[in-house]
C-alpha cells in the first residue's frame, strides 16, 4: 500500500480492518460494474449506430467516421461523469470502450462466426478506445468537465478514423470482380451473402461529400470531432443526473395502498 | 433437490427446448412462406428455374439460373421495382456468391429500374462453403417491399470445410490468400495492444483503495488526495504515447497502401428482355378459392391470337407449378430434378381438352386441387386487404412452342363450389 493509499484510508477514517472490509467491497463492485458499463455501451451503441460498425462493406468515408464516434462517445462520457463525481476516478470512458471492445469480439466470435457462418473478415469492428483514453487522460489532467468536452470531444471525433485506419487501410484496396472495381471490403460483402441485407440498404456516402474529392474522410472526421464536444457535454451531464439521489415524493393514498399505516393527524 | 427447483429445471429445459425447436424452424423456413400472398402471387413469378447439381464438394459451385415475370398487377402496397437486388436466400453464408447477373448485367450492387409486365433472366454462380443440406433459393429484394423468394431446391454439401478458400488479387498486384481471414490477425493485434494499454490505465486507477473510501474522501473535499501528481504524469505521458502510436501507424499505414479506394456504391439498370411469345389472350372472369376443398378455381376467357392451335400446359403462382397432365409438352416442361414439393400431384385440371383453334374464343374453367395451397400458407386470401391472385399460364402449340399469358383478378373465397 502506497503512502497514498494511506492517505486517502486515514482521510476516509476507516481502521485497517473496515479498510479491508472495504477493499472486499470493492472487488464486487468492479465485477458488477464492469458487467453493467459493458451492457449499456452495448446495448447503446446497437440502437443508435447499429449497422456502421457490424459490417466491413459498411464503413464508408461518410457516416462510418461520423456516426461512430458520436454514438460511442455518449456512453463513454456518461460512465466517465459517474466514476467522476462520485469517486474522482478516471476510468468510465476507458471502460466503456475497452469492455464494449471485448463484448464486440465475444458477439463477432460466438454470434456472427459461430452462428451465421460470417467470417471475421466481414464482420472486424472498429474501437473508439484511443480517443477514449485521451479523454481519461484529459479529465485527470484539466480536473474540469467543460475542458474535457471541447478538447477530448475534438481529439475523440479526430482520433477515430485514423486510429482505425491503420488496420482497416487493407480493405480498401482495389481489386476487380465482374469487370467493376470495387473494393476487398465491397467484394467481401458480395462473397458472403447476408440473405436479409439486400445490397441497397447500405448508405454509403450520400449527399455533398463528393465535393470534397479525396479527403473525404478528414472532413467528416472534423465535422464528427464537432458533434463530438455536444455529445459529451449532454451524455456527462445525463451521467451527473444519475448519480444524484433525488426523493421523489409519495401520496399517502399510495402509501396506504402499500399496507402504511398513515396516521390520520399526519394528513 | 427441492420439488420447486425441479420445477424451475423442467420448466427451463421446456422453455430451451421451446426456443431451439422455433429456431430450428426458423432456420429451414426462411421466409419462403411467410410473404403475404397478394406479395407472392401478384409481383414477382419465377420460371423455368434450374440449379446445375444438388450435390457439390466444398469449393465447388452451383448455378442457379432462370427468368423471372413482373406481373402488371402489381399490388398498390408493394413499392415498385424501382431498385432491387438479387440475392440468395441461405442460412447464413454457408454458401458464398461467386457472380450474380440481371439480364447479363452484373448485379454485385443494386440493380435499378426495373419494368413491371416485363421479363428478365438471372444467373447466380454459389461457391459452396459449409457441409450439409442447404435450401437455395433465388431471391429478389426489392427496395421498400422486402424479399420475395424464388423455388428453393436442397443442396447437399460434402467434403472438409476446413479446405475452403477464397483468394484475390487486387489490381495493385497484392495476393490475398483467403478472403475468410483477410486483415483479421491485422485489426486483432492492433485492437490487442490498445486494449493492453487501456487495461494498464484501467489497473493503475483499480489497485488503489475504491469505491467507499474514495466516495469519502470526495465527499470531505479533500480530493487533492485522489488525484496526485504522479496521476498527472502518467496521464501526460499517455496522451503524448497514443498520439505517437496513432501517428506514426496512421503515416506509416497510409504509405504502405498508397492506392486505396472508398466503398462502391450505385445502382446498374438492365433492360427487360424481349418480350416473350404471346398467343392468347386471357380475360379473367373469376376466380374463387374454396375453403374446405382447398382448391383455385379460375373461369377465363381465351382467344387464341396465333395461326396455331394452343392448349393450356401450366399455371404457375407463388413458384407453385399447375401441370395439366394431359398435355405431354407441359409434362415434359417439368424437369426430373425441379423439387417435387412445388409441382401438386393433382395438377391443373381443365374443363375441355380440346386445343383452342386458331382465331377461337372460348370459356375455360381451371381447376388446381391440392392441399399445397395450405402447405404453401396462400389461403390468408381471406385475410388479406386487397384479395386479388395472380399468375402465369403457359400454352404449348402442336410443335411444342411455348407462350406465355399473364392472368389475375379478384379471388372470392367460397364455402361451397359456385364455378
Ligand atoms: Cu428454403
Amino acid at each position: 500500500m502506497t503512502d497514498n493509499d494511506q492517505a486517502i484510508l486515514a482521510a476516509a477514517e476507516m481502521s485497517p480492518r473496515i479498510a479491508r472490509y472495504s477493499r472486499t467491497f470493492d472487488y464486487l463492485i468492479v465485477v458488477i460494474a464492469a458487467f453493467l458499463v459493458w451492457s449499456v455501451t452495448h446495448i447503446h451503441f446497437l440502437l443508435f449506430a447499429g449497422d456502421w460498425d457490424f459490417f466491413i462493406d459498411w464503413k464508408d468515408r461518410q457516416y462510418w467516421i461520423l456516426i461512430t464516434p458520436i454514438v460511442s462517445i455518449m456512453s463513454a462520457a456518461a460512465f466517465q461523469a459517474i466514476f467522476w463525481s462520485l469517486f474522482r476516478l478516471p476510468i468510465g470512458a476507458t471502460a466503456s470502450a475497452l469492455l464494449f471492445l471485448i463484448g464486440v469480439w465475444i458477439v463477432r466470435y460466438h454470434s456472427w462466426e459461430g452462428m451465421a457462418y460470417f467470417p471475421l473478415s466481414l464482420v472486424v469492428p472498429a474501437t473508439g478506445l484511443v480517443g477514449a483514453m485521451a479523454l481519461d487522460c484529459i479529465l485527470v489532467l484539466s480536473r474540469s468537465w467543460v475542458i474535457t468536452a471541447v478538447f477530448g470531444g475534438v481529439i475523440y471525433g479526430l482520433s477515430f478514423f485514423p486510429t482505425n485506419w491503420i488496420y482497416l487501410a487493407p480493405y480498401f484496396q482495389p481489386a476487380e470482380h465482374m469487370g467493376e472495381m470495387a473494393s476487398v471490403a465491397d467484394i467481401i460483402g458480395y462473397v458472403f451473402p447476408r440473405s436479409g441485407t439486400p445490397e441497397y440498404i447500405r448508405i454509403i456516402e450520400r449527399g455533398t461529400l463528393r465535393t470534397f474529392g479525396d479527403s473525404a474522410n478528414w472532413v467528416s472526421a472534423f465535422f464528427s470531432a464537432f458533434v463530438c464536444i455536444f455529445a459529451y457535454s449532454v451524455f456527462w451531464l445525463m451521467g451527473v443526473a444519475a448519480c444524484t439521489p433525488k426523493y421523489i415524493p409519495v401520496g399517502y393514498r399510495f402509501k396506504e395502498l402499500y399496507g402504511a399505516k398513515i396516521d390520520a393527524g399526519a394528513v | 433437490m427441492s420439488k420447486i427447483l425441479k420445477k424451475a429445471t423442467l420448466l427451463v429445459l421446456a422453455a430451451t427446448t421451446l426456443l431451439f425447436s422455433l429456431m430450428d424452424q426458423a432456420a429451414f423456413a426462411h421466409g419462403e412462406r411467410a410473404t403475404e400472398p397478394y406479395i407472392r402471387t401478384r409481383t414477382v413469378h419465377w420460371y423455368d428455374v434450374t440449379w446445375s447439381t444438388d450435390a457439390l464438394n466444398v469449393n465447388d459451385t452451383v448455378t442457379v439460373q432462370g427468368k423471372f415475370h413482373l406481373l402488371n398487377d402489381w399490388p398498390d402496397s408493394v413499392s415498385l421495382p424501382n431498385l432491387v437486388f438479387l440475392s440468395n436466400g441461405s442460412p447464413g453464408a454457408v454458401m458464398t456468391r461467386v457472380e450474380s447477373y440481371i439480364n447479363e448485367i452484373p448485379a454485385r450492387q443494386s440493380t435499378k429500374g426495373l419494368i413491371i409486365g416485363r421479363d428478365y433472366d438471372f444467373k447466380l454462380v454459389m461457391k459452396a462453403r459449409k457441409v450439409g443440406q442447404w435450401h437455395l433459393h433465388p431471391v429478389m429484394n426489392i427496395h421498400g417491399a422486402g424479399a420475395v423468394v424464388g423455388p428453393g431446391e436442397w443442396i447437399t454439401v460434402s467434403g472438409n470445410e476446413a479446405d475452403f478458400k477464397d483468394p484475390l488479387t487486387t489490381l495493385t498486384g497484392n495476393k490475398i490468400d483467403d478472403l475468410q481471414t483477410f486483415g483479421v490477425s491485422r485489426v486483432q493485434m492492433w485492437q490487442f495492444g490498445f486494449g493492453l494499454i487501456a487495461a494498464v490505465w484501467i489497473l493503475w486507477w483499480l489497485r488503489r483503495p475504491l469505491i467507499i473510501s474514495r466516495w469519502l474522501v470526495v465527499q470531505k473535499g479533500r480530493e487533492n488526495l485522489l488525484i496526485t501528481p504522479m496521476d498527472d504524469k502518467v496521464a501526460a505521458g499517455l496522451l503524448v504515447l497514443l498520439a505517437m502510436v496513432v501517428l506514426v501507424g496512421y503515416t506509416r499505414t497510409t504509405s504502405e497502401f498508397p492506392e486505396l479506394v472508398p466503398l462502391q456504391s450505385g445502382s446498374l439498370s438492365a433492360p427487360p428482355l424481349p418480350k416473350p411469345p404471346h398467343a392468347v389472350e386471357v380475360k379473367f372472369k373469376r376466380a374463387e378459392y374454396d375453403v374446405p376443398g382447398r382448391s383455385m378455381r379460375l373461369s377465363v376467357e381465351m382467344t387464341n391470337t396465333s395461326d396455331q392451335p394452343v392448349s393450356v400446359g401450366e399455371f404457375t403462382t407463388a413458384n407453385l407449378r399447375f401441370i395439366n397432365k394431359s398435355l405431354p409438352a407441359a409434362v415434359a416442361a417439368v424437369s426430373s430434378k425441379f423439387p417435387k414439393e412445388l409441382v401438386p400431384r393433382n395438377g391443373l385440371v381443365i374443363d375441355n381438352p380440346e386445343p383452342l383453334a386458331p382465331g377461337e374464343s372460348r370459356l375455360v374453367n381451371l381447376d388446381t386441387t391440392d392441399a399445397a395451397w395450405e402447405v404453401e400458407r396462400l389461403v390468408s386470401f381471406l385475410s388479406n386487404v386487397d384479395s386479388r391472385m395472380g399468375g402465369l399460364l403457359f400454352f404449348y402449340d402442336g410443335k411444342g412452342n411455348r407462350s406465355m399469358s399473364e392472368v389475375y383478378g379478384p379471388i372470392v373465397p367460397v364455402f361451397k363450389k359456385t364455378i
